[in-house]
């Protein structure tokens, strides 16, 4: 077994591995769980997910700057999401005093 | 090093999935990013893994606890009814996507042959300011514009009546 053994030991298939698990956890709360705050939080980690890719391919490609400077695009875009994002939870809330889904799940009032 | 990491970063996402209270859920995303910096760290990124403990644990997990203790749902609120088939083929496609994720890593070839790199010099700010400021001024100029708009549209959402 001299791919787990690798895998443990940082390879990059280990760390594509770790992407591709934590993008499923981020996936299976958005999924499995109700409250929207919940499911943020897992969007989140699915972005974090693809992060963790991007990086471990721009190091085992040579390491240059590139990676980074889409990393930093990255979490701009995703500093925007958070804000307007809760701020339509803020939203949700005023309009139907929940954060559950299923409660909220038509747009008439 | 690599595996503590690993361990840590998953660990924190399975805990966020199962927890049932929304501040504790949040401090199991920091523990998360914490890990996921610990990754930055060994792939020789230093400057990433800074960003990612100033901007994700510092900055997006502080705004989300502040709006879980703004509308005070620190508890899901209980099921209007129980979906059992949703929540059976939610799980169902998670695992299925796992194992074939895992069987499509661990056989892949042209992984295996990228991770003969040798160990890069790690990143260093300048470095990155050198791409930032010369490949990519006008992305760097937009994403500026995105950030205003974005904390003009959070004001605009949340105001009552502008």
């Amino acid at each position: 077994m001299t791919t787990l053994s690798s895998i443990l030991a940082g390879s990059l298939q280990g760390y594509i591995l770790v992407s591709l698990l934590l993008f499923l956890v981020g996936l299976g709360a958005v999924l499995g769980r109700r409250s929207i705050l919940i499911q943020f939080m897992g969007v989140e980690l699915m972005l974090n997910a693809a992060n963790v890719a991007l990086l471990a391919f721009a190091r085992f490609r040579g390491g240059d700057a590139q990676g980074t400077a889409f990393y930093l695009f990255i979490i701009a875009v995703a500093a925007c999401e958070a804000a307007v994002g809760l701020a339509l939870v803020v939203g949700l809330y005023r309009h139907r005093q929940t954060t559950d889904t299923d409660r909220a799940d038509a747009l008439k009032q | 090093m690599f595996l503590i990491f690993a361990l840590i970063t998953l660990v924190g996402a399975v805990a966020l999935v199962f927890q049932r209270n929304l501040v504790v859920a949040g401090l199991c995303l920091v523990l998360s990013f914490m890990g996921v910096a610990g990754l930055f760290l060994l792939l020789a990124n230093p400057v990433a893994a800074a960003l990612q403990i100033i901007v994700y644990s510092g900055a997006i997990v502080v705004l989300l606890l502040f709006v879980i203790m703004l509308l005070n749902e620190h508890q899901e609120e209980a099921a209007l009814k129980a979906r059992p088939l949703q929540r059976w083929i939610s799980a169902a496609v998670v695992l299925a996507l796992g194992a074939g994720v895992v069987k499509l890593v661990a056989g892949s070839p042209v992984l295996r042959r990228l991770d003969a790199a040798p160990m890069p010099a790690p990143m260093t700010l300048g470095a990155l300011g050198n791409v930032l400021f010369s490949d990519h001024l006008l992305a760097f100029e937009v994403a500026g514009l995105l950030l205003l708009a974005a904390m003009v549209g959070a004001v605009a959402l949340v105001k009552r009546d502008l």
